[in-house]
């Protein structure tokens, strides 16, 4: 190997290496298209092209993060406007694949609860309901507690949980 | 060695700051192809087998916003030999490199370039980088160095590009006097692309000691697409005065692409003709790899003597990436 070839060998590295977090870009830019008369508008449009791109996919990534399925109120607003919560038989097993779900039960710390009441029953009914819906498994995503505000001392606990893939 | 390394580790540290860029202004893209093909070709009645790379390359192109409108444009682009590793006796030669700031106004740009001329050829031909590639038979296929160029933006179908390339010292002109200025060449194209038509008229002055314009068409009907060029060149020595012309069709037929071309060029000085002739089938076997086969016969014929007639035939594949 000639100084010549290591001198080029380390510049198209260096270049690729440069842009080997960009590159990964799956722009339908023809590689012809480089010698094209209209060369300088493919690169402007491919790249124009790849940022829309890359903003659908944020926007994607975005929009199912927040698709969740209330099980308890009013259920959920879907993009289409309607108001929906997943259907199924009491006592039957179903499973949404990749869906996510809130679920919430109400419990009590209140000194004169009943046990029916307390946060041990919560959290079985919330099992429940996560195995109702998914009866295949399911991740957990979030967990949290609101108040409430019609009795102090109650709370409700929420269980965000997404249904498996399989 | 230590050169090496050195290169090496340039190359890592410009990777580390990539990372830091790479959510930033910068959009560039890695592209390129392989082109190999087998090819028998016999020259004067004695033929011989080769393996050739046909032009294949690695490049890196993209854009980066200065601010709203504004953008540097660039594109580097490399061929690399992958018959034998030897380009001209390196690694790498370099093919179209160049810079340029984009606007509203256009695009300046500057570097070592396909001139306006050949860009406007608009890959009428058929069999580019292959035996019957028309820069075989015809001028202007130039890629010219220390070129600095306007593109005009795209205004109802019409684009411009205006190319000036200094002489840096070399008599360009053939005149014996060394060339300084900063339009020591010239190369111009206007092109108008509306639907499936696009026509382009290009001219060189003192590009390769040539004075050339330059004519073409192309049209897209349905599966059939046509291509059709006529050129007039003349050197700077007097010495030629040619005109030819040339046309192409491509027929698609599901995977399988039929081809044709043909060109004709004759100098009025001493009456010598060449011809060119290929056929061919592209096969697409993905949205980026084809397969393809061609028969081309190049022959030079010059007054007083006999005919120059090389003909290949080959098959190949090509991937873009």
């Amino acid at each position: 190997m000639n100084f010549t070839d290591v001198k080029w060998s380390g510049a198209i590295l260096s270049v690729a290496i440069l842009l080997s977090g960009a590159a990964n870009s799956s722009c339908d830019f023809d590689t012809d298209d480089a010698d094209g008369p209209d060369f300088l508008d493919k690169i402007i449009q491919c790249e124009k092209q790849q940022d829309s791109r890359n903003k659908s996919a944020e926007a994607s990534r975005a929009n199912n993060s927040v698709r969740v399925t209330k099980l308890y109120g009013d259920g959920s607003l879907t993009a289409s406007g309607i108001i929906e919560r997943p259907v199924a038989a009491a006592g039957t097993l179903s499973h949404h694949a990749n869906q996510s779900f809130v679920a919430r039960q109400p419990y009590s710390l209140r000194p004169d609860a009943k046990f029916e009441e307390s946060v041990t029953i919560a959290i079985q009914k919330l099992h429940l309901e996560m195995a109702h819906y998914c009866a295949k498994g399911w991740d957990m995503q979030r967990q949290w507690t609101e108040a409430n505000s019609q009795q102090q001392g109650d709370f409700f606990l929420h269980y965000q949980f997404r249904c498996t893939e399989t | 060695m230590n050169k090496l390394a050195l290169s090496v580790a340039v190359a890592a540290s410009l990777g580390i700051a990539s990372h830091s860029f790479a959510d930033g202004p910068i959009d560039g893209t890695i592209y390129g192809k392989i082109n190999v093909s087998v090819v028998n070709t016999d020259e004067n009645s004695s033929d011989k087998w080769k393996l050739n790379s046909n032009a294949s390359r690695l490049g890196v192109k993209g854009k980066t916003k200065i601010t709203d409108g504004l953008y540097a444009v660039y594109k580097a682009e490399f061929e690399m030999c992958v018959d034998d590793g030897d380009c001209k006796g390196q690694t790498f030669t370099q093919r179209n490199i160049m810079g340029g700031i984009r606007g509203s106004f256009g695009t300046v740009w500057a570097g070592k370039h396909d001139s306006p001329t050949k860009l406007a050829q608009k890959k009428i031909d058929l069999f580019n980088d292959l035996e019957g590639d028309i820069k075989n038979t015809f001028e202007g296929e130039n890629r010219v160095s220390n070129i600095i160029a306007y593109t005009s933006p795209t205004v109802s179908g019409f684009s411009g590009t205006v190319a000036m390339i200094p002489g840096e010292g070399a008599d360009v002109d053939g005149d014996g006097i060394d060339d300084t200025g900063l339009t020591d060449g010239m190369s111009y194209s206007l092109s108008y692309s509306k639907d499936n038509l696009y026509l382009a008229l290009a001219s060189d002055k003192d590009v390769d000691s040539q004075d050339l314009v330059r004519m073409v068409m192309q049209y897209q009907m349905d599966n059939l697409k046509l291509g059709a060029m006529y050129q007039q060149n003349e050197d700077n020595l007097g010495t030629k005065d040619e005109s030819g012309y040339f046309v192409s069709a491509a027929y698609k037929i599901d995977k399988t692409t039929l081809k044709a071309q043909y060109g004709f060029i004759e100098d009025d000085v001493d009456g010598d003709e060449e011809e060119t002739l290929s056929l061919g089938a592209d096969y697409k076997l993905s949205k980026n790899t084809k397969a393809y086969i061609f028969y081309t016969d190049n022959t030079d014929s010059e007054v007083d003597s006999s005919d120059d007639e090389d003909s290949s035939f080959g098959v190949g594949m090509e991937h873009k990436f």
